[in-house]
């Protein structure tokens, strides 16, 4: 098979990152942060945020039915506006 | 006379659909009316899903603005009935409402957004999985290595996009520069979720490596999808690829391993 050298050469060098991963991993975990910065969910599992999935606060009042007038969207997407003018 | 189960199905009717309370449900109530209460239990219920949604789709909630996300989340919420005790599932069909949702028409990108925002909600709370055991696979003789069948962490997921939607995902998370320029038809971006630590990641395959990933996360051997991924593309860089699958953390232990 062709690709049989690639293969290798692929395994290996896993193996070789495998046999300097205890020196290595302080400066793997910091060229993740690098590479993938974004903490998704902070807070999430945390029944006092006010973004979690079991509110405990309640939405105290009888309504608050959002206006169907308000049909808009007004958020960061105005910054990608060149893309809001085709369609579908 | 109206069993339990009758009356809290009346009773869900009457907060989801709206219909009236069946006469036999008891409405003396000494401080307010029935029709007030049953209003302010209804606002609950859609206030815990709009916040449920929020938790899910912050990226779109940015995107659209609060008055917009709120008009959607309540259209969603009408349509959509909560259909698992665990709220942490609820919102899974939000990017094909959005792809139907007329108001947000224009945003041609937001529903591939919204798709890329619940795989990484589903990454969050994926399976944990060990990772893969290089003295394991140190022991393997290099010749059996295109019969290797390795195995992606749970929480990995690929979303194909024809919009530049990890740009967009990252230019909206906490600590982001709101000054932002995303080029919208930069071309298509194959979206990678993986999660390390509890912290879920978004990160980038050129197409090659998202096909080639495909094949692996639907069981097909190392060298089978090695073989397919280089006759359309000779330059795909396994190497690479493999290194950063390690260093994310998705790269996986798996029961059957050869």
């Amino acid at each position: 098979m062709n690709n049989r050298h690639l293969l290798s050469a692929a395994i290996s060098s896993l193996l070789a990152l495998g046999l300097t991963t205890s020196t290595a991993s302080a400066a793997d975990k910091k060229m993740d942060m690098e590479k993938c910065f974004g903490v998704a969910k902070a807070g999430k599992n945390d029944c006092s945020s006010s973004k979690s999935a079991h509110s405990c606060a309640g939405q105290g009042t009888k309504n608050n039915d959002p206006a169907d007038f308000v049909a808009v969207p007004k958020g960061t997407c105005e910054k990608l506006a060149n893309g809001t003018l085709e369609s579908k | 006379m109206a069993t339990l189960n009758d009356e809290l199905a009346d009773f869900a009717r009457a907060i989801v659909l709206r219909t009236a309370l069946s006469p036999q449900i008891n409405l003396s109530y000494p401080n307010y009316s029935a029709e007030v209460a049953i209003e302010v239990y209804r606002n609950n219920y859609r206030g815990n899903l709009h916040d449920t949604l929020a938790g899910a789709y912050p990226v779109v909630e940015q995107l659209v603005g609060n008055d917009f996300f709120r008009l959607l989340t309540h259209k969603y919420i009408e349509q959509q009935l909560s259909a698992n005790a665990n709220l942490h599932h609820y919102g899974a069909e939000m990017a094909s409402f959005i792809a139907t949702f007329e108001p947000a028409r224009e945003l041609i990108y937001l529903s591939d957004v919204a798709a890329l925002e619940w795989a990484c909600h589903c990454a969050y709370f994926a399976e944990d999985a060990d990772s893969i055991d290089l003295a394991r696979l140190a022991q393997i003789p290099p010749e059996q290595y295109e019969n290797l069948h390795l195995y992606l962490h749970p929480a990995c997921q690929l979303i194909p996009s024809k919009y530049p939607i990890a740009d967009i995902w990252h230019a909206h998370q906490p600590g982001a520069d709101s000054e932002f320029h995303i080029d919208l038809h930069k071309g298509s971006c194959n979206a990678l979720v993986s999660r390390k630590e509890n912290v879920v990641c978004v990160s980038e395959l050129p197409v090659a490596a998202a096909e080639w990933l495909l094949s692996i996360q639907a069981g097909i051997a190392l060298g089978a999808a090695t073989d397919a991924v280089l006759e359309s593309h000779p330059d795909f860089d396994l190497q690479s690829l493999l290194i950063k699958l390690l260093h994310l953390g998705m790269l996986v232990d798996g029961d059957r391993g050869e």
